[in-house]
């Protein structure tokens, strides 16, 4: 009796936790979404005050400065063969042993190639596009059997209604059910 | 049987020095897995094709001597940390030395335009001279985020810091590089 009644109020308890926890999570939401709305840049109080206030200006256009220095230097090309002359040179300086090893003479003409997820971004849309075609086609299949079969039950179930109406039930059973 | 203890002995050395041979054969997996990324991020750090092989070079290098020719436990930190630091300290060698060639590296004027290419070379050598000043626990968050555009959980292994703090390092930084920045086109000014 002791135990049943100390699992009801472990239960009680552990809902009570859930409880609590979801509306934490609840709360912390709402706080993240009331920040997000009312200090992100995009915010129009900042926005305003960033319009009128020189000092918010010149730091804002000393931020972006930074940020375009790093976009111009990402943005920066190099040479092809660059890999492979960093890791001729890199190759050269190692133990004979490893400068023989096929791998090496692998990396000695090795060229930089896009991540596998670049490749793949490049197709994004396209694949992006097929699949939406075919989830379309797949749900107009679906809705249109389903249709199909709606229709065929009703239709049957009209057809007997009229012929239980018109002949009677016992008949009208012997010609639908054989 | 003196010989003979000479060629047990010689046959060991050679067995011993194969074993070791094999084992540091992670070195060119390791260049071969993070060679490109390592690549990209000392040509953004240095802009100099001849540099970025030398410090691709010493850093492979370093790899190959670390503790007694061991394998590092996180091969990728420690090769993104040391050639960093190696291209820092390249970079550093190379201010230094224009200074003392009287060369100022930064124009009278600054960036105007992105199309115009020497001014963004200018701008991109001014960020280069400021990330080379930054202490290091900065540098190092601003070179893996932004040159080697790792994610901020990576960062954070590495250095052994959390990703929440990887992120306020940068901004820091950020804040920082700017600041100098704007107070090195006011000189110029």
């Amino acid at each position: 009796m002791k135990k049943a009644s100390t699992n009801k109020s472990t239960t009680f308890s552990d809902g009570l936790k859930e409880g609590k926890i979801n509306k934490c999570r609840r709360i912390r939401g709402w706080l993240h979404e009331a920040l997000r709305s009312h200090f992100s840049l995009n915010a129009d109080w900042v926005q305003n005050h960033i319009a009128n206030c020189p000092k918010c200006q010149r730091r804002f256009s000393s931020v972006s400065r930074v940020n375009l220095a790093l976009s111009l230097i990402k943005s920066q090309p190099h040479k092809l063969d660059l890999l492979m002359r960093a890791n001729t040179q890199a190759i050269g300086v190692l133990k004979h042993s490893l400068r023989e090893a096929p791998k090496a003479q692998k990396l000695k003409a090795m060229q930089p190639e896009p991540k596998l997820l670049e490749i793949c971004s490049i197709h994004k849309h396209s694949a992006a596009n097929v699949a939406a075609c075919i989830a379309i086609l797949f749900l107009m299949k679906t809705g249109i059997f389903s249709f199909t079969d709606t229709v065929q039950t009703q239709g049957q179930k009209a057809v007997k209604q009229y012929y239980i109406n018109q002949v009677g039930e016992d008949l009208a059973s012997d010609i639908f059910h054989g | 049987m003196f010989g003979q203890a000479v060629t047990y002995g010689r046959v060991l050395e050679f067995a011993i020095s194969e074993t070791i041979d094999k084992s540091q054969q992670w070195i060119l997996s390791a260049m071969q897995r993070h060679g490109p990324e390592l690549v990209t991020m000392l040509w953004r750090i240095l802009g100099n094709e001849q540099d970025v092989c030398d410090a691709y070079q010493n850093t492979f290098l370093q790899l190959a001597h670390y503790q007694n020719r061991q394998k590092p436990k996180h091969i990728k930190a420690y090769i993104f940390r040391t050639a960093s630091n190696v291209a820092v300290s390249m970079l550093r060698h190379r201010i230094a030395e224009r200074e003392r060639l009287s060369i100022t590296i930064v124009p009278k004027k600054l960036i105007s335009s992105p199309a115009n290419e020497f001014d963004s070379k200018c701008l991109q050598e001014t960020l280069r001279c400021c990330i080379a000043r930054l202490p290091e626990y900065l540098r190092n968050v601003i070179t893996l985020r932004d040159l080697a555009e790792l994610s901020y959980t990576q960062i954070g292994r590495m250095l052994g810091i959390s990703a929440a703090t990887a992120r306020v390092y940068r901004c820091k930084a950020i804040q920082l590089l700017s600041v100098w920045m704007s107070k090195k086109e006011r000189e110029i000014q």
